[in-house]
C-alpha cells in the first residue's frame, strides 16, 4: 500500500493515499479501517473516510514515533486477496426536464442527445466512497467520462431535496434542499436519510449504486410510499 | 423534589438563538455535523455556576434582541459575550444567578463585547434529544432556530433556600487577545515557504461572514495550491480557497471539504476565536 501518515496534533492523524478516486484505494481504506477498529478500538473516537484519506480522531495521545510504528504495522497487513462483500442498490430516478433543470444545458455542452445522457447515467455502476457535505449525501465514484461537467460558476440558492446532479467528475443526490453548484438532471423519490433510525442511511461504504429511470407516475407513487415509510430498498 | 414542565415564551427571538449542548458525535460518518456550543468555555461556566451537569443544554444567542417570558420558577445565569441583560427591567450582570419566578421577563439588549451569549438554566432544557444530543441543526432537530413566539421547555423546581455563590465575578476579557494557536494542516507543506511566513506574520481581520458554520477572514492569500480530493474537515480546520480566502470552520461545519486544509485551530483558541466579532483582529501562532 502506498500510504503516508500526517499528524495534525496528538489526537488527530490522517492516512493519505495517492490523489486518485479508485476502487482499489477504497478497498485498502476499508482493510485499514477494519484493522484499526479491531486492534485499536479503545483508542479511537472516530474514523472518517475521504476519497484518498482516512482521518482518525483519537482518545489517546500519539507521538510522531507512534505514527511511524502504525504505518509499519499497516504495511505488514496481508495483501488483499478477495474483494470486500458489497451490495448493489437500485435507486429510482425520474430523469426529465421538470426535475432536471440543467438537462438541456448538458445536451448543448456535450453535444449528445437527452436520451444518451440518461442512458449513460443510468447504465453506469457507481461506488459509494463515503458520506459527507449534507446528512445522507453519498460521494459516488464511477461517473462516465462523457458526462464529466465543470461545476457552475456560482451555486444555485436552492436545489430541491432529491435532486440528482452532476458536478465535475461526480454525481450525487441532494438528500434535502440545499444550495448547490452541480447540474440537475433528475429527482429521486425515496428518502435517503432518516435520523430517527439508529443507522440513518441504507447503502454502506463500498456498496454499489445503479440508477433506475422511472416515469413521473411511478415517481409520485414511490414518493408517497417513501413518505409513509412503506418503501423497501432493492438490491441484487 | 417535584419538577413541573414549564415553558419559556419568546416575545422576540433575538439573533441566531438556538439550544445547544456539547454536540452530536458518532454521526459524522453519515454526513451529520457535530454542532454544539460555539464557545465551550462559557457554557461550562454557566453550568458550573448553576451546579448543573457539565453537558446540560444552554441557550446560545448570537446578537441582541431576545426577549423571553418564563412560565414558572427556575434559576438562570449568563456567561460569554458582554451584553446588556435585563431581568424585569433591572439590569443584571453575567455570572449572577437570577432567581426567576412566574411571568418574569428577561430581555437581552446591546452586545458590547463578544459574539455569543449563553443562558444556562437549572437542569438544562427539555428539548428533544436527537442522536444523543439536544444541539439544534436544520434537518436533524425539529427546531433549528428560535422564531418569534416559539416556546421551549424546561423543568421548574421550587427551591426554598437562596442560591449558592449567587454572584460570581466574571472576567469578560478572557477572549480579548488576538493570538490563535494553530497546528499545521495536512496541506500546509504545499504552500511555498514565503506564503507560510506571510500567513504566520500577518494580522487577519474577521469578516462579516460569521455564522455557526464558519468564520471567513478579510485578507486574502494569493495561491496556486491545487484543490484536494474531498477529505475530512473539523471545527477548527482552516481552509484556503482558490480565490485566496481563509475560511475557519466552526461547530456546524460540514464533515468533509475539498479546499486545502492549511491549519487547524487548537481547542481553547477555538473558543476565543468564536467570541471574535467582524472587524476584530487575530494572528496565528504555531
Amino acid at each position: 500500500m502506498d500510504i503516508r501518515i500526517f499528524r495534525i496534533h496528538s489526537k488527530l492523524i490522517e492516512l493519505v493515499w495517492p490523489q486518485v478516486i479508485s476502487i482499489d484505494i477504497l478497498q485498502e481504506q476499508q482493510q485499514v479501517k477494519q484493522f484499526f477498529e479491531k486492534e485499536y478500538a479503545d483508542g479511537i473516537r472516530e474514523i472518517r473516510v475521504g476519497f484518498n484519506t482516512l482521518s482518525l480522531k483519537l482518545r489517546i495521545e500519539i507521538t510522531e514515533e507512534d505514527c511511524r510504528d502504525i504505518l509499519e504495522e499497516i504495511h505488514q497487513l496481508p495483501t488483499l486477496i478477495s474483494d470486500f462483500a458489497s451490495k448493489t442498490w437500485k435507486i429510482p430516478v425520474c430523469y426529465c426536464t421538470e426535475y432536471g433543470k440543467d438537462l438541456e444545458k448538458l445536451v448543448q455542452i456535450h453535444k449528445i442527445s437527452l436520451e444518451e445522457i440518461i442512458r449513460l447515467h443510468s447504465e453506469a455502476t457507481y461506488t459509494l466512497h463515503f458520506y459527507g457535505f449534507l446528512p445522507g449525501f453519498m460521494y459516488l465514484g464511477g461517473l462516465p467520462e462523457k458526462l464529466h461537467t465543470p461545476r457552475k460558476n456560482s451555486p444555485e440558492r436552492a436545489m430541491p431535496g432529491g435532486t440528482v446532479a452532476i458536478g465535475g467528475k461526480q454525481t450525487g443526490i441532494y438528500p434535502a434542499e440545499s444550495p448547490g453548484g452541480w447540474h440537475a438532471i433528475g429527482n429521486c423519490p425515496i428518502r435517503l436519510f432518516d435520523i430517527s433510525k439508529e443507522v440513518p442511511v441504507i447503502p454502506a461504504i463500498g456498496d454499489k449504486i445503479n440508477f433506475e429511470p422511472i416515469s413521473k407516475e411511478v415517481f409520485e407513487e414511490i414518493k408517497q410510499f417513501s413518505h409513509q415509510g412503506l418503501y423497501t430498498w432493492h438490491h441484487d | 423534589m417535584i419538577k413541573t414542565p414549564a415553558y419559556i415564551h419568546f416575545v422576540q427571538p433575538g439573533l441566531m438563538t438556538t439550544v445547544q449542548d456539547l454536540g452530536r458525535f458518532g454521526m459524522a460518518g453519515y454526513g451529520v455535523p457535530y454542532s454544539g456550543v460555539m464557545d465551550r468555555f462559557s457554557m461550562t461556566q454557566a453550568n458550573f455556576l448553576l451546579q448543573n451537569q457539565f453537558y446540560d443544554s444552554v441557550l446560545e444567542m448570537g446578537g441582541p434582541g431576545a426577549k423571553m417570558v418564563f412560565e414558572l420558577a427556575t434559576r438562570v445565569v449568563f456567561a460569554g459575550a458582554d451584553a446588556d441583560i435585563y431581568h424585569n427591567d433591572k439590569q443584571v450582570k453575567a455570572g449572577k444567578i437570577l432567581d426567576i419566578i412566574e411571568d418574569d421577563v428577561v430581555h437581552i439588549r446591546k452586545f458590547r463585547k463578544g459574539q455569543w451569549l449563553y443562558m444556562g438554566i437549572q437542569g438544562g432544557f427539555e428539548t428533544e434529544i436527537v442522536a444523543e444530543s439536544r444541539s439544534w441543526y436544520p434537518g436533524i432537530t425539529p427546531q433549528f432556530r428560535i422564531e418569534k413566539s416559539d416556546s421551549i421547555c424546561y423543568l421548574s423546581e421550587e427551591r426554598f433556600y437562596p442560591a449558592l455563590g449567587s454572584h460570581a465575578k466574571m472576567n469578560l476579557n478572557w477572549f480579548k487577545h488576538g493570538e490563535i494557536k494553530v497546528f499545521k494542516g495536512p496541506e500546509w507543506e504545499q504552500l511555498p515557504k514565503l506564503l507560510q511566513n506571510r500567513i504566520m506574520k500577518k494580522s487577519f481581520t474577521i469578516s462579516t461572514l460569521v455564522n455557526r458554520m464558519a468564520y471567513q477572514l478579510v485578507e486574502t492569500i494569493e495561491n496556486e495550491v491545487e484543490p484536494i480530493l474531498t477529505a475530512a474537515v473539523y471545527p477548527g480546520t482552516v481552509q484556503l480557497t482558490p480565490n485566496g480566502n481563509l475560511i475557519i470552520l466552526m461547530r456546524d461545519a460540514q464533515v468533509t471539504g475539498g479546499y486545502p486544509r492549511i491549519l487547524h485551530v487548537e481547542n481553547n483558541s477555538l473558543n476565543i476565536l468564536s467570541q471574535k466579532r467582524p472587524g476584530d483582529k487575530i494572528n496565528f501562532s504555531i
